[in-house]
């Protein structure tokens, strides 16, 4: 369809984005390969190779600094967040998207909302409701946040189960299976897909945030990565050997599951933007 | 707990030192929202167009351009200061390095670019997400429109001006409106960067970060204060809800055809 020749303007415009899309290469290569570097290597040998490979870094903030703690808690908040928000999500998905009952289309735009408005506007009465209840400080808590900041999973699975036959629902009806068998064993496994694209798109989302945790997870033993490095960046100078191998660790996580699943997170996070 | 009517808003708006403060962190909340809207806007209609119009190595473009969206804030913040820390940033060694003394600085520490290069940071960071929405919709035009173009001698610029834009307007105008809800709730990457304080000369505070600051922060005259920043937030919101129908009602005047 388009011109399949590439003109002058076109070899300028890749020339350009190479250069563009080289920063993110030099920035993350020069982090990981600096992380194998001990303090005295990194001052004076900046940007090359390490002239030796040393894990002393990756020793001295997985253990001494027990940044394993830090690690396994953002395993543990992402996972057990993700799961909790695809089933309390796809539950209320499918409810809006198979039910007509009064108020339901408030009640949709009323989720659709939170698309436009992102969490840090609530914070303050947040704040209290989980200080009242005694939330803050627990994973619990923060569980319950990422899964009540549902809107754009939620939007993804209503949009499914709107497309889905309603022949499917009767028919497993006269078949005699509950509402929630129909849930369990007919509407998840189909929607395996949409699943797995909340799921990526959650996962780097919750793995990445900085707001929450900093606010609700003042403990230091219950820090996640991201609040973990930001504590290191604070003394910036004296640590910044440590900073390179503690952000290599948090970073290889989300880049593998991106480099894997990048068709999923992009397209995933196009569709949830696009409305009207 | 007792009632002080509208005591907290006066204050963010008539107290001297707190209205100083206020105007200045609304002025960069509004100075990145109008850089996001009017460079980076038509910098992620542009990339995504040329990765659309499948330019060599577009699929890695995609990729690529949209990669630091999965960095988290805190990595980024550390990228910041890695380049353009004065002493050991990668920044001043390379100018050193190829001789260009005089364009060496500190950077974050100079009141007259910190913000500019803070918003630099920010649009690398997040460029891509607005980019896939304007792409994801490209892919929507109708293929016959385009080529009816094309037979009838449309130029590059004539296609792209007259036939595809307007096929854009849905993307276009929510990523306007979900640029500028982010630009008025910016918090991350300029506390990392710039610390509670907003860096220097304030250039690097924006409203959640006073907000954050008098909030759980002990700035505000030495304690922290949630009814002080309860009523920051309320401002914040309404600035929000303002901008957000005013941006949707000048699109709906602008569109109606």
């Amino acid at each position: 369809m388009y011109k399949k020749k590439q003109g002058l303007g076109g070899w300028i415009a890749t020339i350009l984005l190479t250069l563009y899309c080289l920063i993110a290469v030099i920035l993350i290569g020069n982090m990981i390969i600096s992380s194998f570097k001990t303090k005295h290597d990194l001052l004076f040998n900046t940007f090359g190779f390490p002239k030796e490979f040393s894990i002393e870094n990756y020793q001295q903030v997985l253990i001494k600094d027990s940044l394993y703690r830090n690690f396994i808690n953002s395993i543990f908040l992402t996972v057990a967040s993700i799961l909790s928000l695809v089933f309390v999500s796809s539950m209320t998905a499918y409810g809006l998207a198979r039910y007509r009952f009064k108020g339901r289309q408030s009640l949709e735009v009323y989720f659709l909302l939170g698309l436009m408005f992102p969490i840090q506007i609530a914070i303050l009465p947040l704040f209290v409701i989980m200080r009242t209840f005694s939330l803050t400080n627990t994973f619990i808590g923060m569980i319950m946040l990422y899964t009540a900041n549902m809107s754009f999973s939620l939007f993804i699975f209503t949009q499914f189960f709107k497309e889905l036959p309603s022949a499917l629902h009767e028919s497993a009806i006269i078949d005699g299976a509950g509402e929630f068998t129909i849930y369990l064993q007919i509407m998840m496994p189909i929607s395996k897909p949409v699943i797995f694209t909340v799921m990526t798109v959650s996962f780097v989302q919750i793995w990445n945030d900085f707001y929450l945790p900093l606010v609700f997870l003042a403990k230091r033993s219950l820090h996640t990565l991201t609040l973990a490095i930001y504590q290191y960046l604070a003394n910036f100078l004296a640590y910044w050997n440590y900073v390179f191998a503690a952000a290599t660790l948090a970073l290889i996580p989300v880049i593998i599951v991106f480099l894997i699943f990048s068709d999923q997170i992009i397209s995933g996070l196009a569709a949830g933007s696009i409305k009207e | 707990m007792e009632c002080i009517g509208l005591e907290n808003f006066k204050r963010i708006f008539f107290d001297p030192r707190m209205s100083r403060i206020f105007n200045n962190a609304l002025g960069n909340n509004f100075r990145y929202m109008a850089i996001a809207v009017f460079v980076f806007i038509p910098l992620q209609i542009l990339m995504a167009y040329l990765i659309h119009i499948k330019i060599h190595g577009h699929n890695l473009f995609r990729l690529m351009i949209f990669l630091p969206y999965v960095i988290s804030p805190s990595i980024i913040g550390f990228f910041a200061l890695l380049v353009f820390d004065p002493n050991i940033g990668i920044l001043n060694n390379v100018l050193l390095g190829i001789g260009l003394n005089q364009l060496v600085s500190s950077w974050f520490g100079n009141p007259s670019i910190a913000f500019y290069l803070l918003v630099v940071v920010i649009g690398w960071n997040g460029i891509g997400v607005g980019m896939v929405i304007i792409l994801a919709n490209m892919k929507n035009i109708p293929q016959d429109v385009v080529e009816a173009s094309i037979i009838d001698g449309a130029s590059v610029w004539q296609r792209f001006w007259l036939v595809e834009l307007p096929f854009l307007e849905p993307s276009i105008i929510n990523v306007v409106v979900l640029s500028s809800i982010f630009a008025l709730t910016q918090f991350d990457i300029p506390f990392i960067v710039g610390g509670l304080n907003g860096g220097v000369n304030g250039k690097l505070d924006f409203l959640n970060l006073m907000f954050f600051r008098y909030t759980f922060g002990d700035a505000y005259f030495g304690e922290t204060a949630l009814g002080f920043g309860a009523a920051i937030s309320v401002v914040v919101f309404t600035i929000i809800l303002c901008i957000a129908i005013l941006q949707k009602l000048v699109f709906s005047r602008l569109f109606k055809r």
